[in-house]
């Protein structure tokens, strides 16, 4: 059978981590604004290499500013992590270590990207200076408006879990 | 009743499935969704195939809230339980579509207006940064004009001291007009970096404000009406006559509007009032307002307006440096009040702001109508000796136009110095009148040139009257000037009249 992997979705409301899923799954993407609540779950089945796929069940969390109170049994069996903040609003990462932390703490041991989202709102230049001015360590710079990078770091998390099994 | 309502709710919510070991449907009650035995619900919809199996749950049940699931057409939102049983597992699923339905809609608009407030005040920060940056920039550019533009006034000012013909002579009007008009802009923009960087102060004197407001209906009204476009101009006769206020902002404040109002109006009428809002204790608090029927302004371009340099909408026509109103938002903001404005494209501007005043009860009427005049000006010296002056500055133009405005009145021997090492020297071998000392020198500044003449022993070097020369026109750089010893400070730009004045002034 398929191997197929748990990848959980997380980070601040409004910071386009359904619109990540929907760019990666669907290959679309909407200006509206669609508050999820609770917990949306597609999947997407990942060519690796010739013959050798996985399938990911992506986990859309409901946003959140308090990564503590996320529920224990969404996060139960997860492989994967992805942590998206939105690089036009320093609220979703002021505390970003301090949220991946409380991340890790809940789901240790599970490979974690840290994701950017919204790239095609600021210039590219600025970002560095953003991201070293927060002591923030990025993995991918992001944006489901043109799709940018996004299916990349979703291959990324695919290789991860492909190698972890 | 209850038990009706409790069956009902019982038998549509909430459907049972039963699964076995291997994770296929055994029972199932399909109130919801229909499941046939055998089947594997991971085909069903991707949420099953996380569920974990059956080795790795305990007895305790776990629960998922508010799962979104959609099946062919159907969209719900639904709590599931997850609990082991014997050698099966039992999942119920209560469907709360209704109610998590509801609960999104306000999340909708809580998050929504979350990220519009945070934006809106990036945005803010955003532009307040980029008018700071922007003004630092003009600032420092200005400041570099001040050289050039000096030496543009005093050779204009020896031109016209020449031969000229009559069609000259109107040129030469035109070259002084820009070049006071430059000037204006200079000290305009002044202002800005001043009240940006807190520098400058709000005075709380008495004056009569009845005074100003007669003082500026007679000489706007003359100029309104030189334009053919007729002025009313309104006086509260509620209002005290004399309050407590900085009387020279207020001014700048109301000409800059009252010059914006004669600027962009071509016909119609411009009004002038001072109301009274109310009275209490002994404040008042004071609408004016300056009205006209001008070009207006666009709806979308009011909040633009008072940004400096941003003259929106336009007129080649109409000459203007865009800093007027930035002065105007900037000043009264620091008086305490905020300039409002209501406009109508090719209908009208209305500016308008409400000011407190404090006042004195029947107070007496004291300060006369204007500021004191000017000091008489100082006349030249008429005798023959003729004086020595050394001329301590580096920049060659402003160098020249001095050179030439001191050797025309034929009463000054000049030496030129270029750097300050080279003052010292040169003032213990010559006997100098008097000192002409630029600020910015290389190597050493003038205002330390100056601390090291006054520190001298010998009388007649320490006592040499010193004129400083600069383009920091800031108060504080004077006072610094000052008390490092020189006797007066020019600042760049200045006319010939008032650089031969100060000079004469030092002389003894
Ligand atoms: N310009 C731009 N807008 C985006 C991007 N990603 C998401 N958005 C917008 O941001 C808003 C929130 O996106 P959403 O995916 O719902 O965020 P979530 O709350 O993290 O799931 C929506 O209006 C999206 O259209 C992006 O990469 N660029
Ligand atoms: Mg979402």
């Amino acid at each position: 059978m398929q191997k197929s992997k748990k990848v959980v979705v997380l980070g601040h409301f409004g910071v386009g981590k359904t619109s990540l899923i929907r760019r990666f799954v669907t290959n679309s993407f909407s200006d509206n604004y669609k508050v999820t609540i609770g917990v949306h779950i597609t999947k997407k089945v990942v060519e690796i290499s010739n013959e050798n796929t996985i399938s990911l069940i992506l986990w859309d969390l409901e946003g959140t500013d308090k990564l503590d109170t996320i529920r224990n049994a969404y996060l139960l069996g997860t492989h994967g992590l992805v942590f998206v903040f939105d690089v036009t609003r320093p609220s979703t990462f002021e505390h970003l270590n301090n949220d991946l932390d409380i991340v890790r703490s809940k789901v240790p041991n599970t490979p974690l990207i840290i994701v950017g989202n919204k790239s095609d709102l600021v210039d590219l230049a600025e970002l560095d200076v953003l991201f070293k001015k927060n002591s923030l360590s990025v993995d991918f710079v992001t944006s489901a408006k043109t799709g940018e990078t996004v299916d990349d770091l979703f291959l990324k998390m695919a290789t991860l879990l492909n190698e972890d099994a | 009743m209850l038990e009706k309502y409790k069956k009902e709710f019982l038998s549509q919510n909430v459907q049972f499935i039963l699964l076995d070991e291997h994770g296929a449907v055994t029972e199932s009650d399909d109130e919801i969704f229909k499941v046939s035995s055998g089947s594997l619900l991971p085909s069903l919809h991707p949420f099953f195939e996380s569920i974990p199996s059956i080795d790795d749950l305990d007895e305790n049940a776990l629960d998922f809230f508010c799962v979104n699931l959609k099946f062919d057409n159907v969209d719900l939102i639904v709590d599931i339980k997850v609990k082991r049983k014997k050698e099966c597992v039992l999942l119920s699923i209560t469907d709360f579509t209704e109610h998590y339905n509801s609960y999104q809609s306000v999340a909708q608009s809580r998050n929504e207006s979350i990220i519009k407030t945070e934006l809106t005040v990036l945005k803010n920060l955003e532009l307040e940064e980029r008018e700071r940056f922007k003004n630092q920039f003009i600032q420092n550019f200005s400041h570099e004009l001040r050289n050039p533009l000096t030496s543009v006034m005093a050779i204009s000012d020896i031109l016209n001291d020449t031969n000229l013909s009559t069609e000259q002579v109107k040129m030469l009007d035109f070259l002084k007009v820009s070049a006071k008009n430059l000037h204006l802009l200079i000290e305009d923009t002044l202002s800005i970096g001043m009240i940006d960087a807190g520098k400058m102060n709000i005075q709380n004197k008495r004056f009569s404000l009845k005074d100003l407001f007669d003082l500026l209906s007679f000489t706007y009204g003359n100029k309104i009406k030189q334009k053919g476009i007729s002025f009313n101009f309104i006086w509260d006769d509620k209002l005290p006559t004399e309050v407590v206020g900085d009387r020279l902002r207020l001014y700048q404040v109301l000409e800059n509007l009252l010059n914006n109002a004669l600027k962009y109006t071509a016909q119609g009428s411009i009004s002038f009032e001072m109301n009274l809002n109310q009275k209490w204790a002994n404040k008042a608090s004071v609408r004016v307002k300056v009205s006209d029927t001008g070009t207006g302004i666009h709806e979308n371009n009011l909040s633009a307006i008072f940004e400096s340099f941003n003259r929106v909408e336009t007129d080649e026509k109409i000459k203007g440096t865009g800093l007027g109103l930035t002065i105007v938002k900037n000043l009264l903001h620091l008086m305490g009040s905020e300039i409002k404005v209501e406009s109508e494209k090719n209908k009208g501007s209305t500016f308008y702001f409400d000011k407190v005043f404090e006042y004195q009860i029947g107070g007496l009427k004291s300060n006369p109508l204007l500021e004191k005049p000017e000091a008489q000006k100082t006349k030249p010296k008429k005798n023959s000796k003729k004086y020595k002056v050394l001329l301590v500055e580096d920049d060659e133009s402003v160098q020249l136009s001095l050179f030439k405005i001191l050797l025309n009145t034929k009463q000054f021997h000049v030496d030129l110095a270029y750097d300050g090492n080279l003052v010292l020297q040169e003032v213990v071998n010559t006997n100098y009148d008097c000192i002409l000392m630029d600020v910015n020198l290389p190597n050493i500044d003038g205002d330390q040139i100056t601390r090291l003449i006054r520190d001298f022993p010998f009388k007649n070097v320490k006592n040499i009257p010193i004129i400083g020369i600069t383009a920091n026109a800031y108060p504080e750089n004077i006072q610094e000037y000052i008390k490092a010893g020189m006797n007066e400070v020019l600042v760049k730009p200045f006319q010939k009249e008032a650089f031969l004045e100060t000079l004469y002034k030092v002389l003894k």
